[in-house]
């Protein structure tokens, strides 16, 4: 039984891990824009074939493959922010149908990319397993790759929001854009800024995640889920909220999935998501706005 | 080449077939100077999340063509008729289905339409009834006393896979556990029954058996919970091919040793290199490379099935899975079928295939059967293969008889898919 515990928890933190990465990075451009973005989990699946196509199929280095999944999801982000989210500022109606819209044409662009069918082959870049604490308990090297990438990138935007004058400003538009105006913020800078760093977490999400999921392009439905019912949780608009509740949920959820049943672990996840919003509107750590 | 992803056996594959389709559309050219054109429909999702179930029998049905059409296409009453497809993208979505359907009866005035089935199926049965349009489906589960015109003959999903789980039983009788699990949905509902029927005849105790949600990404702990029950065998029933991959992949890593057991095994190569060839070597399934040497036998029903398996791999390299060949496989039976009836016309034809309640399945002689399950005669049944990962390659290792396994089990199986609500009479 402590081996399948162990186990269990380290699943939980594989999943955790990514799903945090996601939440923090629409957090992030919600909390700055007020746009609900559904097209987060095509991002994740952006940076997910940019690994396939970088490292299974041209031999780049697995990481640096993770880099350039970063990269391209950050400017494919700065070009929706710049081109699609902004013009529609202040509807929040309107943002969110633009999200669809790109939903959908990056669906179709993973198509004629990569067309359809059985998913895509990204192989282990770390082969092999690891017995952790010489317990039994295998832990494949490729999880923990993923655990390792997911809190670099946590602890490099926690220390970016917290260290730096533009992390403060960011944060600053987040609690409340307007006053952010007027103390002279510029909120199209900031916006820009929040939708290049959420989308560009997403696609790292999406990349270091690639050789552990099914890569297809149709593979965002599942994450996006997963990520509202954590920001929900968590409460709309707090990063450490996102966090903590992705940490709350994906280990509920594995926890239900290996010790009963995965449909129902789902539906469960789905009720607290509920009970949340009837008993704590706000979330776990979020604020309610002023009137 | 290697920047290109082909490799010197595949381009030179590759041009051969080129060549060989190069020369063969000029024989097409000479043999039908009339220009007579039969046209079929070919209704299935070719995009979307279950694609995977539609496009590789597109591609499958395109080289099938190809090939008759070199060879001279369909001789109706001793005239040459060439095969031409016309698709249409359901999306898996029952509105999506009938507009299809309509488009092709009445706009490309098709003769026959195959479809994948499941979701899409309602929406096109009471327009297909209303057409008289033959349809055949991979998913037998769709056949009831309402759907005269709706025919499962290559696929008898997911009652073949008894003949895996016999066969095993009999090759391995040291196993004694099994675990098992399947996506809840319209193909997994009716494997989990029809696997529990298969394990219990074969007296192997199910120690784990349970759906997953279809929205499952990280396998994970799926298999955490299946090997926690310390099993000797572990299926994986008919989950799509994707998961299979995912979940082999889990048990591989999570240590697991026993004896793997699925309903496909789609793209095994890949798995095994994500594994490692012992670890695959023995993993059963049911679904068969076309250039396996048993597939050259006499009793097969499908025209030069290695030409066929090698130009597929050499256009579509690593995407032949268990749907390339049954539409292809339907369209031969449906040729010979028109051929015998001297008519393209869908009831003609029908009448033609049924005859005397036998057929020719793609595997060998064959019976229509179903009423007990699906309410109506119209699945055909005989022999399934049996096949096995030898050394990295899929083998078939015995054709063994579906009709035979009912005909001792078949109270189980219905026990089975009457508790989950899969008889024909159940189903809403």
């Amino acid at each position: 039984m402590f081996e399948l515990i162990l186990q269990t928890i380290v699943n939980a933190l594989v999943a955790s891990s990514a799903t945090a990465l996601m939440a923090v990075g629409l957090v992030l451009i919600f909390g700055v824009m007020r746009v609900i973005n559904f097209a987060h989990g095509e991002l994740f699946m952006v940076g997910a074939y940019a690994v396939w196509y970088l490292y299974a199929q041209n031999g780049w280095p697995f990481m640096a493959a993770i880099a350039a999944a970063l990269v391209v999801v950050l400017l494919i982000g700065l070009v929706m922010e710049r081109f699609l989210f902004r013009p529609m500022r202040g509807n929040p109606l309107g943002g969110l149908i633009m999200s669809v819209g790109v939903l959908f044409i990056l669906q179709v662009v993973a198509v004629e990319f990569g067309g359809v069918g059985l998913m895509k082959h990204v192989p282990s870049a770390v082969r092999g397993t690891v017995d952790l604490f010489g317990t039994g308990v295998l832990v494949p090297w490729q999880r923990v790759v993923v655990i390792g990438v997911s809190a670099v990138l946590l602890i490099l935007l926690w220390l970016f929001l917290h260290r730096t004058k533009v992390g403060f400003a960011l944060r600053a538009c987040a609690q409340d854009p307007e006053a952010a105006a007027l103390q002279g913020i510029s909120i199209n800078k900031f916006s820009l800024i929040a939708m290049g760093l959420g989308a560009g977490l997403a696609g790292a999400a999406g990349g270091v995640m690639a050789p552990l999921v099914r890569v297809d392009p149709y593979m965002g439905h599942s994450v996006i889920v997963t990520a509202f019912i954590v920001i929900i949780v968590g409460g709309v608009g707090s990063l450490e909220g996102a966090v903590l509740a992705a940490v709350l949920y994906t280990f509920f959820h594995t926890f239900v999935t290996t010790f009963y049943d995965g449909t129902i672990a789902t539906i469960l996840g789905l009720l607290i998501m509920l009970l949340v919003l009837i008993v704590k509107p706000t979330g776990i750590m979020g604020t309610s706005e002023k009137v | 080449m290697k920047g290109l992803g082909v490799n010197r056996r595949q381009f030179l594959g590759g041009t051969a077939a080129g060549l060989a389709l190069a020369g063969s559309t000029k024989l097409t050219r000479r043999a039908f100077a009339a220009d007579k054109v039969v046209r079929i429909g070919f209704l299935a999702p070719l995009t979307g999340e279950v694609a995977a179930w539609g496009l590789p029998g597109l591609y499958g049905c395109q080289i099938w063509a190809e090939q008759v059409n070199a060879a001279g296409g369909v001789n109706i009453n001793g005239e040459p008729h060439r095969i031409e497809f016309s698709s249409y993208d359901d999306e898996y979505l029952a509105d999506k289905a009938l507009q299809g359907a309509q488009k092709l009866v009445l706009e490309d005035d098709v003769k026959f339409i195959m479809m994948l089935g499941g979701d899409p199926w309602p929406g096109v049965q009471p327009f297909a009834n209303r057409a008289k349009m033959l349809v055949s489906t991979l998913l037998p589960s769709d056949l009831s006393p309402d759907t005269p015109y709706l025919i499962a003959p290559a696929e008898v999903h997911p009652i073949y896979n008894v003949t895996g789980v016999e066969w095993l039983a009999e090759q391995r009788p040291e196993l004694k556990t099994v675990a098992m699990c399947a996506q809840e949905d319209a193909l997994g509902l009716p494997s989990i029954a029809t696997y529990r029927a298969a394990f219990e005849a074969a007296g192997i105790d199910i120690v784990y058996d349970k759906f997953f949600d279809i929205s499952t990404t990280d396998f994970a702990p799926i298999m955490t919970a299946m090997l926690a029950s310390n099993p000797d065998i572990i299926c994986l029933d008919t989950a799509y091919p994707d998961f299979v991959n995912l979940l082999t992949e889990q048990a591989f890593l999570q240590g697991f040793k026993g004896q793997m057991i699925s309903c496909t095994c789609d793209n095994y190569q890949q798995i095994v290199d994500k594994t490692s060839p012992e670890f695959m070597e023995g993993f059963v399934f049911q679904f068969p490379d076309f250039d396996d040497p048993a597939m050259q036998q006499e009793q097969i029903n499908f025209s030069n099935p290695k030409a066929f398996y090698e130009t597929y791999q050499s256009r579509y390299p690593g995407t032949w899975s268990a749907v390339s060949w049954e539409y292809a496989a339907i369209m031969e039976q449906w040729k010979n079928a028109a051929e015998k009836a001297g008519s393209v016309e869908p009831l003609d034809v029908l009448e033609a295939m049924t005859e005397g309640g036998k057929g020719q399945h793609v595997f060998g002689p064959a019976t229509w059967w179903g009423e007990e399950l699906f309410g109506i005669d119209n699945a055909l049944v005989g022999d399934w293969p049996v096949v096995a990962i030898r050394d990295g390659k899929a083998q078939i290792q015995e054709f063994r008889s579906i009709p035979a396994w009912w005909d001792k089990h078949k109270d189980l199986l219905l026990k089975h898919m009457s508790d989950l609500g899969q008889l024909w009479d159940q189903r809403t």
